[in-house]
């Protein structure tokens, strides 16, 4: 389980993380979204032992993780910039890293070397991007974690590479019960791999669920409201509204159930209950946050 | 489970040696070089080559001069490659995400750079160790004290590169910081100097060497040298003259317990890296200081150093043509201090802060250094810590060095009392009439054409040496005239009174005194230069000793102390060795009426009759009102330099160079000047 509790973090003066609360249940794929500057990266950097928060408690399987080598040996970590040595090749890499994770296993190094099927001969900066990207989720693989923090994994991977990398990632996910935590921009993607997902915005967490409970808390009505109603009663609990004709679309607070017999009330002529997307939740649920996408006319 | 990473991580180590192989690789070649010239060398010669003594010599010349310039660039290269990874944020991130705690990076890395050092050095030795088997010689002693050496050196300097590295946050800015530390005493000690110089009566050295020994570079090298001692042999020769020949017998490492206190003081400063490390904030990777509390350090201390040294700089470009006297004006100098102090100010937080906006920001900063500037200048226009009026107390001091009259004086205090008393009276009698001595020597800068011989111009230094080894330096150019010499109490008279008292003109000669020892004498005479050995020099010395008892040497006239028409062209130049490396000389030129000391020279057979010609006599013209153009005339009727006819003739043509009516009519009063002491204290 990987704990963040009350976790706060200023960079001279800049409040990069404030107050900053998650919990990742073991085994789970945690998605961690938010805007730019919301400070995932940060977050993630606590929790791969880079960065000391300046109070709070960063714990893994119930250890703090800085300055823990024997924890930091069974995570492993991709961030958005990964390092390499400007001479080094994947060999070379894979070498160094044999040398400071005691469960790296060779053998599924070799195994993973025909998914990835990359020169592990050729310096690695001589890969293209989504090469490099590919590099890294090699090693971290085969380092053979149980944690895996991600800060944008699969920016520049091809579609077919996306999906073998998720579908290695998961399957540790159902063999090994390895616990990921996944910050992504890419909530389509996300939604499809993740349980759970956390939203961040100005260095604190806004909400966490479950992807079920996070969809069941907010539900998208169309709705037709009878002759002579022309807008949105005043009484009902409306995160967003708009209207296409006679067709007002609500976004709602609360699950399809509720809301259908709140909307009867008004005895309306359709009222029918869409499921939202993430992107959607994302955007309504920061548009709360005074993040909204904003009508500018240039 | 735990990791078997702990305090060191061999996968590390051996990454750190193999990415940077061409470092160590190339530091390692060059140092081969050395050993492989002198094999070709030793080819060359024939396998005839230096005594295992001389050999040690070597090694320690080396490990004196060599060493320290040499580990003080390699050892900043080596620890900008081990620690580089903490100025980026992608490799400090990857490097700390590993499973090794910082400890364990720490050890693994400080043992990579020493390695990285030892390398190159290891690869020279063994070399040279089997090269100086070859010709015999090899002298184990040596060898061991040189290893030591250079290993506590390489921890000084790879310690004190590592300390630089954990309070930058910038690969660029830790060979800057380390250089910087590295001469910053001698740089603040020349800084203060040249600032105080302009405000403090009596201030004239730009550099006191107070704090020397915070510049291990220039310490190690000032201190640590080999001691040689030489015997001086006579060689009986049926073919030549007996001549002396000085043979190794030993060699010291002389003050080599220092590097060993520089390597205790390197591991501490490892240490205190260590602390910082554990401290460090991953994101400092790309600042210009690393480290909180060195912030203000680094704004202040630039904004010091700019103010001083920039200040000083506008101050010559804008307002030296308009001071009135010797010292600045202090208001124009205030203000060239403070620009400076800006452009440094401001130039250190644009850099900390990383942005050019910080003049809103940072006002108060810039009034704490303008407020700086103006108490700076106004403590050195007021004497507030009494630096002008200071005259060390006869008990606290060691040693006393006076320069006068062109000649070194050494007193010491159980020895010297007597002197020591009358030098600190001359010493306060100047500062007591200061202005008189500013007043009379504005007046002689600006007159100093119109030569007279009723005042004279001369430089007097008194160098207390105290007893807790700091000393204590003052130098004055003073205006002397006839008429206060002949005032009792005043600083002309006290002046003339000790130079020309016996007991001073004895202190001239250095003979018999402990605290010199003789490194090398010549006679110069026409005929070229003869060295004197040590027993000859003895022989010389006494018998100007005795000239000096007798009144026949030694007495310096101020107001004629060039003129050298009465001495022979003949010197004696003796050089000395003093403690701590020092030396000093003297010249003496013999002159008419020494008796005792052509006797000497006589018997020694170092002159004969034939070399005792007076200047008057053999350089004529350049005592002689129309001398020089009387010069070219002869050179251009006899197509030669008098100087080569004299040589060739013995005498000039009659009616050329007429002696008595054209030679200057020497001052009935004056002293014969008979010898210029030039000495050098190195």
């Amino acid at each position: 389980m990987i704990e963040v509790k009350n976790v706060v973090k200023t960079f001279d003066g800049f409040t990069a993380l404030n107050d900053a609360t998650l919990s990742v249940p073991t085994g789970a794929v945690y998605g961690l979204v938010g805007p730019n500057g919301a400070g995932k990266s940060t977050i993630i950097r606590h929790l791969t032992g880079i960065f000391r928060q300046d109070s709070g408690t960063v714990q893994l399987g119930g250890e703090d993780v800085w300055e823990n080598a024997a924890l930091k040996a069974r995570i492993a970590a991709i961030p958005d910039d990964w390092y390499y040595f400007s001479t080094a090749t994947i060999r070379d890499m894979m070498r160094f890293y044999k040398g400071f994770y005691p469960q790296f296993s060779t053998e599924r190094y070799e195994k993973l070397k025909e998914v990835f099927n990359l020169d592990e001969k050729r310096p690695i900066r001589r890969f293209s991007k989504g090469m490099q990207k590919q590099a890294a989720f090699w090693l971290a693989l085969s380092a053979m974690p149980d944690y895996l923090i991600l800060d944008e994994p699969v920016d520049g991977l091809d579609p077919v590479m996306r999906r073998q990398v998720w579908s290695l990632m998961m399957g540790d996910v159902a063999e090994r019960g390895t616990t990921v935590l996944v910050s992504s921009h890419n909530l389509r993607e996300l939604e499809d791999v993740c349980d759970h997902v956390g939203i961040m915005d100005h260095g604190h967490v806004l909400l966490e669920r479950s992807l079920a409970q996070l969809q069941d808390n907010m539900v998208k009505m169309q709705v037709v409201f009878p002759d002579g109603v022309n807008e949105v009663p005043a009484d009902l609990p409306v995160l967003h509204a708009s209207r296409i004709g006679r067709v007002h679309t609500l976004i709602m607070r609360m699950n399809a159930e509720e809301a259908t017999e709140r909307l009867m009330a008004y005895s309306p002529l359709l009222a029918d209950a869409v499921p939202l997307t993430l992107e959607e939740i994302f955007i309504y649920e920061l548009g709360g946050a005074d993040y909204a996408v904003k009508d500018i006319v240039l | 489970m735990r990791s078997k990473t702990l305090c060191f991580n061999g996968t590390l180590f051996r990454k750190n040696l193999s990415r940077y192989w061409p470092l160590w690789g190339l530091a390692s070649f060059g140092g081969a070089l050395f050993p492989l010239a002198m094999l070709v060398n030793l080819l060359h010669s024939g396998f005839d080559f230096w005594t295992p003594l001389e050999t040690t010599q070597a090694y320690y010349n080396v490990l004196s001069y060599g060493v320290p310039v040499i580990s003080i660039v390699y050892a900043v290269l080596c620890a900008m490659a081990v620690w580089n990874y903490l100025y980026n944020a992608r490799s400090v991130g990857l490097m700390h995400t590993l499973p090794i705690r910082r400890e364990g990076l720490f050890v693994t890395n400080v043992l990579s750079g020493l390695v990285m050092m030892a390398i190159p050095y290891a690869v020279t030795g063994v070399l040279i160790v089997l090269v100086s088997l070859l010709y015999g010689g090899f002298e184990p002693v040596g060898v061991l004290v040189t290893i030591l050496g250079v290993a506590g050196e390489s921890i000084f300097f790879f310690g004190l590169a590592t300390f630089c590295a954990f309070i930058v946050g910038n690969v660029f800015m830790l060979p800057a910081l380390y250089g910087l530390l590295n001469f910053l005493a001698v740089l603040t000690d020349f800084t203060m100097n040249l600032l105080a110089q302009g405000f403090c009566f009596g201030l004239n050295s730009s550099y006191s060497g107070t704090v020397e020994w915070l510049s291990p570079v220039v310490y190690l090298m000032q201190q640590v040298q080999p001691n040689s001692i030489y015997q001086e042999n006579l060689v009986q020769n049926s073919v030549y003259a007996p001549y002396s020949t000085n043979v190794l017998t030993e060699v010291h490492l002389e003050n080599g317990w220092l590097i060993a206190v520089y390597a205790a003081v390197g591991v501490v400063l490892m240490a205190l890296a260590w602390l910082m490390y554990r401290r460090r904030r991953s994101e400092s990777a790309g600042d210009v200081v690393a480290v909180g509390w060195m912030k203000p350090v680094f704004r202040y201390g630039c904004a010091a150093f700019s103010a001083i040294l920039g200040g000083r700089l506008l101050y010559a470009l804008f307002w030296e043509s308009f001071q009135n006297g010797l010292y600045f004006t202090v208001l124009p100098m205030i203000l060239c201090m403070i620009v400076g102090g800006a452009v440094g100010y401001y130039a250190a937080s644009m850099l900390l802060a990383k942005t050019l906006r910080v003049f809103r920001s940072t006002w108060k900063g810039m009034l704490a250094v303008a407020l700086g500037c103006i108490a700076l200048c106004a403590a050195m226009k007021f004497d507030v810590f009494g630096v002008v009026r200071r005259v060390p107390a006869a008990d606290s001091v060691k040693q006393v060095n006076l320069y006068a009259a062109d000649s070194n004086y050494y007193l010491t205090p159980g020895q010297d009392d007597a002197l020591i008393e009358e030098v600190r009276a001359l010493h306060q009698a100047i500062i007591n009439d200061k202005d008189h001595a500013l007043t009379a020597a504005s007046a002689a800068s600006e007159a100093c054409t119109d030569r007279e011989v009723l005042y004279t111009y001369t430089t007097v230094r008194f160098t207390y040496t105290l007893n807790s080894g700091l000393k204590v330096e003052r130098q004055y150019d003073l205006y002397l005239t006839r008429d206060r010499m002949a005032q009792d109490g005043s600083y002309d008279n006290l002046l003339d009174r000790l130079i020309n008292s016996p007991e001073m003109r004895q202190k001239r000669i250095r003979w018999q005194d402990a605290g010199f020892q003789m490194d090398s004498a010549w006679i110069t005479t026409r005929t070229g230069d003869t060295d004197l050995n040590s027993r000859e020099v003895e022989t010389i010395l006494s018998a100007v000793a005795r000239d000096a008892e007798n009144g026949n040497w030694g007495v310096y006239d101020w107001f004629d102390s060039q003129n050298d028409a009465d001495h022979y062209d003949m010197t004696v130049h003796v050089g000395y060795q003093m403690e701590n490396h020092r030396y000093d000389s003297i010249d003496i030129s013999v002159q008419e009426g020494m008796a005792e000391t052509i006797q000497a020279l006589k018997e020694l057979g170092l002159i004969t009759d034939e070399d005792l010609v007076l200047n008057r006599d053999a350089y004529p013209w350049q005592y002689s009102n129309n001398g020089w153009e009387e010069y070219d005339q002869f050179r251009n009727e006899f197509g030669m330099s008098p100087e080569e006819y004299y040589n060739r003739y013995g005498d000039y043509p009659a009616g050329w160079f007429g002696t008595e009516e054209s030679i200057t009519d020497m001052p009935e009063d004056s002293h014969s000047p008979s010898m210029s002491a030039g000495a050098a204290s190195a």
